[in-house]
């Protein structure tokens, strides 16, 4: 809940001035205040809710252990896959994934090389997101050979058989590009943790606690010559990952868009792709964070000014997905190839008609609704219309895959692809593992990037001259007191050197 | 690196207009008689063959090339308001008075109207359309349609450059915010028709030169294209404005640094879209795709397009991507110099092969009509300097953009 204050200044963000630019924090907290709301939920006692929550995450986890496993024992024979549909969920979901996971790139590389300013209350939990969600993705590619043993043929590695994946495929590129990915978004994340997680080692009460988030912050002391490293590191990361924002859609794209395939091979796939998959990742974190700002108390600090701003880039990567999808239709009837115009039509009206227009409401005319600045400054609109954008994303990638498949050139060898219980099961049971790496994140691992929030506030400015936020009265005097001690001495003014420093 | 910061508290009344003695301010003179002459001499110089398809052919590749420019203009001045910028404020009406030369531009296409028969006459030719596969497109291919169209994204630019102009430039007297309420609130819907009037402009100008071909992501190549274009264009006015002393104090090289790196970032850009579009006809090798690049690989145009590689990319990633060059006036000044030549080089790419089948070939009418065009633009642009404040004195954003600093590394 907003204290009164707080509530005072998001009428002032929701009026959005003209003659000044309101505050991305609301209640003008201290840098203490900051850390103690971020830092209570990884450090008082594991809630009961927590504890349902994780329950549950780990139960549809353990379904997709079940569903692997009778996988692996029986073949991909227990997929619904058929004769021209030999391709359908499998592939639906990884990309399905890989997308969700580019709304966390998008936050911490190309906000920030935008000055983005509000990007530091999400960036954290977008980035966890990303990593999670590219571990779901993975599973996909690596199960869907079949033959799991093998799986390492992916990788060009030397053997004795003289055998090697074929380098002018795209298959392969998926391979180099999405392990890049993953990494540099672990690298970045994990960079980004180090100062908060310092905190944490500082403020930690038990000798364990010291030792692990110790060892993981690296030696970090706060000193400026740290946090100049720091924020040059952070400058070169984002550098390096926001043409990553890019690649990875692009080649996924590219496994379609390169085929010659009517409904594949289009030249508009790459940036089409790329903007679905920041539009499915930022309906992702919406829908993450819509709760999590609830569950956590923090709503001052993931304010419905961040929710807006995320509702605006999902109308505006929404709409660009609805320009492919219309272009792609114009084009097709424009080139005068019956197939090309044979198969959008079938898209549309054919036996996936349902599908498609699932896609396309979702997709393009919900998010239209964010037009209307009550629905967009509303988190129960931007919670249900990101569910439907979510779903939307998982039917484009199904549409574009089954429906230029199931019709193929040979009407005799058309069918219609059907997925079994397993199908269903292992897309099931992702969102298990997602869920499970999400509530861990949530109980061990600051939810928000302590010292990057901080760094927005208005004491931080080092032309700051009104007058330093009082403390708020804190539950845990002793707490108080280390925090005061070894985290405000330190970190802030430190940070204020490096900034001034580096330009 | 304090001392490169020229902090600019206040604007002076001085700050605001253009010296009568600036090159900026003698524009519309010069500029006019160049670009009559200019295509006065593009008509003359002309070959007559073909019914002077070298005359028409070299006017519509100047005028898409500076029309990028002015479209370019108008997406960045509606982006502001889209994203609430403040650090762009004092550069912002430099960009409204380019995006204000749409009158120019559709005189010329109402010269261009007429020899619209010879430069489209792939499909408008008598008897085109006993082609199967162009009549199957004549729904969309036919002339009434063509010009009607053609009405309406004129129709649409003029409306929207002088929607955002007019409403900015009345804040100066009034100092009204709820200009900006206004401006904030259509620029979204305008962003809208932007995308669309451009992507089918560039569909109906340059992509139906060749009828039978076709590619989905031809409209946001010229976009990607046209963004390059206005920020080089941009930079070089105010280097040289900075240079002869106008807005010395007002337009830093923070504003500098910031549109240089957005010129390098929309120069990749473009390079990633046309990459996108080549890769995947190349990779496919479909011929009725293909017929389009293979023009382009042969007879002097192969050279050509491997200059656009090098020189759209190569060449200006390496050169912009470090932080000095784009501080520095000069080196910023050649970087856009040669974006903006290449730029042409990318249209003029784009728009003759088609009829220039037997090879490369530059003619005095080429340069001429670039000539005359930009001659005409440059007209527009100066007259629209002397119209109004060269800032936006009294937008409630000024202050930011003023005080504005690159202090995140």
């Amino acid at each position: 809940m907003l204290t009164k204050n707080q509530a005072q200044e998001q009428q002032l963000q929701l009026s959005d001035p003209i003659d000044r630019r309101a505050p991305l924090i609301l209640g003008n907290p201290s840098f203490n205040k900051i850390t103690e709301d971020i830092c209570r939920p990884i450090e008082g006692k594991t809630h009961v809710v927590w504890w349902l929550y994780f329950f549950m995450a780990a139960s549809i986890l353990s379904i997709l252990g079940g569903a692997l496993g009778h996988l692996i024992y029986n073949g991909t024979g227990i997929w619904g896959l058929n004769n021209p549909v030999g391709w359908a969920w499998d592939i639906t979901n990884f990309v399905f994934w890989i997308g969700i996971g580019h709304a966390g790139t998008l936050i911490s590389a190309i906000l920030f090389l935008f000055r983005q300013k509000w990007r530091t209350s999400i960036n954290r939990a977008a980035e966890a997101m990303t990593i999670f969600a590219v571990m779901c993705a993975l599973i996909f590619p690596g199960v869907h050979v079949g033959r799991i043993w093998v799986a390492y043929y992916m990788l060009p590695l030397p053997n004795q058989m003289s055998m090697w994946p074929n380098f002018r495929s795209p298959l392969l590129w998926d391979v180099f590009a999405v392990n890049i990915y993953g990494t540099v978004s672990v690298i970045f994340w994990y960079m980004g943790l180090i100062p908060d997680l310092a905190t944490i080692r500082d403020r930690a009460k038990g000798k364990i606690r010291q030792i692990i988030y110790g060892f993981l912050s690296v030696g970090w002391t706060g000193s400026a010559r740290h946090w100049m490293n720091y924020e040059k590191a952070t400058l070169i990361l984002a550098g390096l990952s926001t043409p990553l924002v890019l690649s990875v859609h692009t080649i996924v794209s590219f496994d379609f868009a390169t085929s010659v395939l009517p409904g594949w091979h289009t030249t508009i796939f790459p940036p089409y792709f790329v903007a679905g998959a920041v539009f499915s990742g930022f309906a992702m974190v919406a829908t993450l964070l819509i709760v999590v700002r609830k569950a956590y108390d923090i709503e001052h600090i993931i304010t419905i000014r961040h929710l807006e701003n995320m509702a605006k880039i999902m109308t505006v990567t929404g709409s660009m997905v609805g320009y492919a999808y219309c272009l792609e239709f114009f084009i097709a009837w424009y080139s005068g190839n019956p197939y090309e115009i044979f198969i959008f039509k079938n898209r549309a009206f054919g036996p996936y008609w349902w599908a498609y227009w699932t896609m396309f409401t979702c997709n393009v005319v919900s998010p239209q609704l964010f037009w209307f600045k009550a629905l967009r400054t509303s988190p129960v609109a931007i919670f249900i219309i990101s569910i439907f954008v979510n779903i939307g994303m998982w039917f484009e990638r199904f549409v574009i895959i089954a429906t230029s498949l199931h019709r193929d050139f040979l009407p005799s060898s058309w069918f219609y692809f059907s997925p079994t219980i397993w199908d269903i099961l292992t897309f099931a049971g992702s969102f298990g593992l997602f869920f499970t790496m999400f509530a861990l994140f949530l109980r061990f691992v600051p939810m928000v990037a302590i010292a990057e929030v901080k760094s927005v506030l208005p004491q931080a400015d080092p032309h700051f001259e009104g007058e330093m936020p009082k403390d708020d009265p804190s539950p845990a005097p002793a707490r108080k007191a280390v925090a005061e001690s070894e985290e405000e001495g330190d970190l802030m003014p430190a940070t204020a050197v490096a900034r001034q420093g580096a330009h | 690196m304090s001392e490169s910061h020229s902090h600019a508290r206040e604007l002076t009344p001085g700050d605001l207009r253009l010296p009568e003695s600036s090159l900026f301010a003698r524009l519309p003179a010069i500029g006019g008689v160049i670009g009559l002459v200019g295509l006065g001499a593009a008509f003359g110089l002309s070959s007559a063959d073909h019914h002077r398809i070298d005359f028409w052919m070299s006017l519509l590749t100047a005028f898409m090339y500076f029309l990028s420019i002015a479209l370019g203009a108008m997406f960045f001045v509606a982006l502001q308001h889209l994203t609430r910028a403040g650090w762009s404020v004092v550069i912002r009406r430099l960009a409204e008075n380019m995006s204000m030369s749409f009158p120019v531009f559709l005189a010329l296409f109402v010269v261009i109207t007429l020899g619209s028969g010879h430069i489209w006459h792939h499909w408008m030719a008598e008897g085109a359309m006993n082609d199967p596969v162009l009549k199957a497109k004549e729904a969309y291919l036919n002339k009434p349609f063509f010009f009607i169209r053609a009405a309406c994204y004129f129709a649409f630019w003029l409306w929207a450059s002088w929607f955002m102009t007019k409403r900015s430039a009345s804040q100066d007297e009034s100092g009204d915010v709820s200009h900006t309420r206004v401006l904030q609130k259509w620029s979204g819907p305008i962003v809208v028709g932007y995308g669309l009037t451009q992507t089918f402009a560039a569909f109906d100008w340059l992509m139906s030169l060749d009828p039978h071909w076709f590619s989905t992501i031809f409209g946001v190549y010229y976009f990607s294209g046209s963004v390059v274009a206005f920020l080089a264009f941009m930079n070089l006015v105010i280097i040289i404005m900075r240079k002869g002393g106008i807005l010395g104090h007002v337009v830093t090289t923070e504003h500098q640094h910031d549109t240089g790196k957005l010129m390098f970032g929309f120069t990749v850009f473009w390079t990633y879209i046309a990459f996108s579009q080549f890769f995947l006809i190349w990779y496919a090798n479909l011929p009725e795709e293909t017929i389009w690049f293979d023009h382009r690989m042969h007879g002097g145009w192969d050279k050509v397009s491997i200059a656009l590689a090098i020189g759209h990319f190569v060449v200006p990633f390496l050169f912009l991507l470090p932080r000095p060059v784009k501080r520095n006036d000069f080196l910023l000044g050649l970087g856009s110099f040669w974006l903006l030549v290449i730029h042409f080089v990318d249209i003029y790419w784009l728009a003759m092969p088609p009829h220039y089948v037997d090879g490369l070939k530059i003619t005095a009418s080429n340069v001429a009509a670039f000539v005359g065009v930009g001659g005409l633009f440059l007209a527009a642009f100066g007259w629209n300097l002397r119209q109004r404040n060269l800032v936006p004195a009294k937008d409630p954003r000024l202050a930011e953009s003023l005080h504005f600093q690159n202090n995140w590394g």
